[in-house]
């Protein structure tokens, strides 16, 4: 993505403390923590502006404008990670004609539960004439994790969106090869209320799903994007630029309007390039602006 | 076919026309991604179709025929607005393009027949397994039974579709069909266990195979 064009300068906001968790927690907290964000985006005169609330470790900066007339927030979660009994809620409402991209400085981190389920649920309503970009790192589920997640997305049929969701298996790099754990992430897409597509990724470490080739094929991260409204010419750009990458299969196609990449990788890293270089390639199209990297995704 | 006192031998008679490859609705021209994974090699053999064949069943056993069996039920309770809601939830879980105008078009083609054979359907974005729900249940076959026949004949027409490209033998043909026993017994029970929260099954391979079937070159089905 070195190629595209640059946006506006500014001082990029300085990336948040980590403050991981020390190790892998093993036991829960009897009572997990609840952390909960609602953010509100409006059009103000010529830009967008973001109301939030939150209770509970999760935060954003200071809204950032890097000149595509978009609000860019960098959503934080300072423990870094969850453990079973702890629970994300956030939500973001997009109004009338405004727009605002979302992304996160730092992966999220499931770990390893000692029984009960960790869970992040996002919903997301997009007005008319909105735009709405959810552009997260990755999920990291450690071997043992419990997860469960949903993601429930509302669109006015001229609204536009963009958002994808990878997750990783374990850690490979530090001998975590997800030996245990279980995942059930659900995304669910409708246009005016109606279900456009409605998607599930359930697995327990060990099954066949993981392993054979009409599941993840022994791939360790699965990566999913999507654009909505998408026609030919979307698809045709999502192919295209998929096709630069080795390392990775992927598909591409347009149901009912919404553009669904999917991919499976080896590594995040080589998934996260081939979304980035989707992403710059749809966004003019799609979203209505040039393609103007989150600064955070540099540092 | 309209509603008539179900005795075993009559539903037996309205099942198996159901499920047979001759029900005029296209199903020979769908491979459901088995023609690209032939393509790039990843099913060369007998063994490989048959275990791509069982694998995808996984995901039949957690969408089409869950789904199947609450239409099925819908109809029977005479919930109409159920049943259509459950057809939109099938359409909406098909993955890819192609998926989805094969099930739009075999469930369509069905609804039309069924039409046709004096039976009325309410209007419906149909997908296959909802269509075919309304048709047995009509025709006073079991729920469970249904679902069997939809489980077969599915794997029916994907043995069919390796037969072609693979390519095997009719006799290999009909030994993947006899291995596949245990799995839709087992894809049959385990949909009825289900509960609603429980529906939906992602497969990437599956899903992404057939992303990638709607590019390929040269192809003989349609999915």
């Amino acid at each position: 993505m070195a190629a595209e064009p640059s946006c506006a300068r500014g001082a990029p906001p300085r990336p948040p403390v980590n403050a991981e968790r020390v190790g892998d927690r093993t036991s829960s907290p009897p009572r997990g923590w609840h952390a909960r964000i609602e953010l509100a985006f409006r059009r103000a005169r010529e830009r967008t502006v973001v109301a939030s609330r939150h209770s509970g470790p999760l935060y954003i900066q200071r809204p950032f404008y890097p000149g595509d007339g978009v609000c860019h927030v960098y959503l934080l979660h300072p423990p870094g990670g969850l453990v079973g009994g702890d629970r994300l809620e956030i939500s973001c409402s997009i109004g009338t004609g405004a727009a605002a991209l979302v992304t996160t400085p730092a992966a999220t981190k499931f770990y390893r539960s000692a029984g009960s389920p960790s869970r992040q649920d996002l919903a997301v309503r997009v007005a008319d004439g909105a735009s709405f970009e959810w552009l997260p790192q990755e999920t990291i589920l450690f071997g043992g994790s419990i997860v469960e997640s949903t993601t429930e997305i509302g669109l006015a049929a001229n609204a536009r969106f963009v958002a994808w969701e990878t997750i990783s298996l374990g850690r490979p790099a530090f001998g975590d090869l997800y030996r245990s754990g279980r995942l059930d992430q659900r995304t669910r897409i409708a246009v005016d209320g109606r279900p456009i597509l409605i998607e599930r990724t359930i697995f327990e470490a060990g099954d066949a799903v993981l392993e054979r080739d009409w599941g993840f094929g022994g791939r360790t991260v699965l990566g999913t994007l999507y654009a909505y409204p998408a026609d030919a010419r979307a698809l045709d750009a999502a192919r295209g630029r998929l096709d630069a990458f080795s390392g990775l299969y992927a598909g591409a196609s347009v149901v009912d309007d919404v553009l669904v990449v999917r991919a499976l990788a080896a590594s995040a890293e080589t998934l996260r390039e081939a979304f980035e270089s989707v992403w710059a390639a749809l966004r003019a199209a799609v979203i209505g602006r040039a393609p103007c990297a989150p600064r955070i995704w540099r540092t | 076919m309209t509603t008539a006192t179900p005795t075993s031998l009559r539903a037996s008679l309205r099942l198996w026309q159901l499920i047979s490859p001759s029900l005029p609705v296209g199903a020979y021209a769908y491979s459901s991604g088995l023609e690209q994974v032939v393509e790039t090699g990843r099913v060369r053999s007998e063994r490989d179709a048959a275990e791509w064949i069982e694998g995808v069943l996984h995901g039949l056993a957690r969408t089409d025929l869950p789904i199947l069996l609450r239409v099925h039920g819908a109809v029977a309770a005479r919930d109409l607005d159920e049943a259509i809601e459950w057809c939109r939830t099938l359409v909406a879980m098909r993955e890819t393009a192609e998926l989805r105008a094969a099930d739009r078009h075999m469930g369509q083609a069905l609804a039309c027949l069924l039409e046709d054979l004096g039976l009325p359907m309410p209007r419906c974005d149909w997908p296959f397994a909802g269509a075919y729900a309304f048709g047995a249940a009509h025709g006073g076959v079991s729920a469970v039974l249904a679902a069997a026949g939809y489980a077969w004949a599915w794997c029916e027409s994907h043995v069919a579709a390796a037969i072609k490209l693979v390519p095997l033998g009719h006799t290999a043909g009909q030994r993947i069909l006899l291995g596949l026993g245990p799995a839709i017994e087992a894809a049959v029970a385990r949909a009825c266990a289900l509960g609603d929260d429980d529906i939906g099954y992602g497969m990437p391979g599956f899903a992404i195979a057939s992303a990638r079937h709607e590019t390929q070159h040269t192809r003989l089905f349609r999915s």
